[in-house]
């Protein structure tokens, strides 16, 4: 009896080891996924309109463009840059690999154009002059650009504009 | 000997398939940090960095590259506002005012949380294309069958609704759980 209990605790216990650290992995596991998904490293992906074909990410919303930069800073900084949209909502998020949301912007809070370094600690990269200095907390990540189409007249006009979002890797003086 | 390893064998594969079933539940079915707000729900900690490890693997599964609620708030329902599943035979009225917000819209997912394939490329209303009656009220219908107005087709069985509200209101942020809110009411099944 007091075997099978033994048994029974042991296996208990492996499920709980097991179900935490998958747990734990399950959000870099599922980022992975997208960014592998979403295409080439530290380039700007201008994705179409989001229709039922749509598969990259959960629930997208039909009335946004989405432009996307799944980035890897091992080799050095992210420069991302691009014009903001005037009258109508705008916003660059972005995540790490854990999925956090560690920065977001909207229009209102930026005027004219955006211009970021996205890097780590470990980077020896020097900032190009007005670029803001974002430090994530993880080596891989995606920036993400989201565009409102706030009425279907505008729709040129604005994908016009989100397609001057662009973000290109600087290399580390140190790689 | 060889009976000890038998049972050790055992113990890793039933111990290790019962922590991924765990892994799987928690991730697919549970709800965690999450308000009701009537038929509608919404985690006040999306897009955080400090959400706990359910939460976390929650969020990746169901709302990943969300946006904190300061941003962006997501209201999701997957039942009317009396507690009944929606069904995609039904007929579902959403009626209220337009919620506090810079922009709002309501759109429809399928089981799987992606849109739902229909003839009409037809998939939310919002704010800008919502058609409000004279006294600045909706009613936006989710059905089926096509209606005449604020329609957002329906084409599967299971399925449910997002509100997303793009800078809310500051009074919205911060009780996101008692906001203005439409409500979600059957009318007639098929």
């Amino acid at each position: 009896m007091r075997r099978w209990a033994f048994w029974i605790v042991a296996t208990l216990a492996v499920a709980a080891v097991v179900h935490y650290f998958t747990l734990l992995r399950t959000p870099e596991f599922i980022m992975n996924k997208v960014m592998m998904r979403m295409g080439e490293v530290n380039h700007i992906h201008h994705q179409g309109r989001v229709t039922d074909k749509s598969r990259g990410v959960v629930r997208p919303s039909p009335d946004l463009l989405y432009s996307v930069c799944p980035f890897d800073l091992a080799q050095g900084a992210l420069h991302v840059t691009g014009k903001v949209p005037a009258g109508t909502y705008w916003s660059v998020s972005i995540f790490d690999s854990d999925t956090n949301n560690f920065y977001v912007k909207n229009d209102r809070q930026v005027k004219g154009s955006v211009d970021l370094l996205v890097t780590t600690p470990a980077n020896d990269v020097r900032r190009p002059k007005g670029a803001v200095e974002v430090i994530s907390p993880t080596v891989k990540g995606l920036v993400l650009f989201r565009t409102l189409i706030d009425d279907e007249k505008n729709f040129a006009a604005i994908d016009a504009v989100r397609r001057t979002a662009n973000c290109e890797l600087i290399r580390s003086r140190a790689s | 000997m060889l009976r000890f390893l038998l049972k050790l064998l055992l113990c890793l594969i039933v111990g290790t398939a019962l922590g991924l079933a765990a892994t799987w539940l928690a991730v697919t079915r549970l709800n965690f940090g999450t308000v009701s707000n009537g038929p509608w729900r919404m985690s006040l900690l999306t897009g955080s960095a400090q959400s706990g490890p359910y939460l976390r693997a929650n969020i990746a599964r169901h709302g990943l590259l969300a946006l904190n609620r300061s941003e962006t708030i997501y209201y999701t329902a997957d039942h009317d506002s009396n507690g009944e599943w929606l069904d995609g035979n039904c007929f579902y009225k959403i009626e209220g005012r337009e919620p506090r917000a810079r922009w709002w819209s309501i759109t429809a997912y399928g089981d799987d949380d992606y849109l739902m394939k229909n003839k009409y490329d037809l998939w939310s209303i919002s704010g800008e294309t919502v058609q409000l009656r004279s006294d600045s009220t909706f009613i936006i219908t989710a059905s089926k069958h096509r209606a005449p107005t604020n329609w957002i087709p329906v084409t599967q069985r299971r399925f449910s609704l997002t509100l997303r509200l793009y800078n809310p209101a500051p009074g919205v942020v911060d009780d996101p759980a008692n906001a203005l809110v439409p409500v979600i009411k059957r009318s007639v099944c098929l």
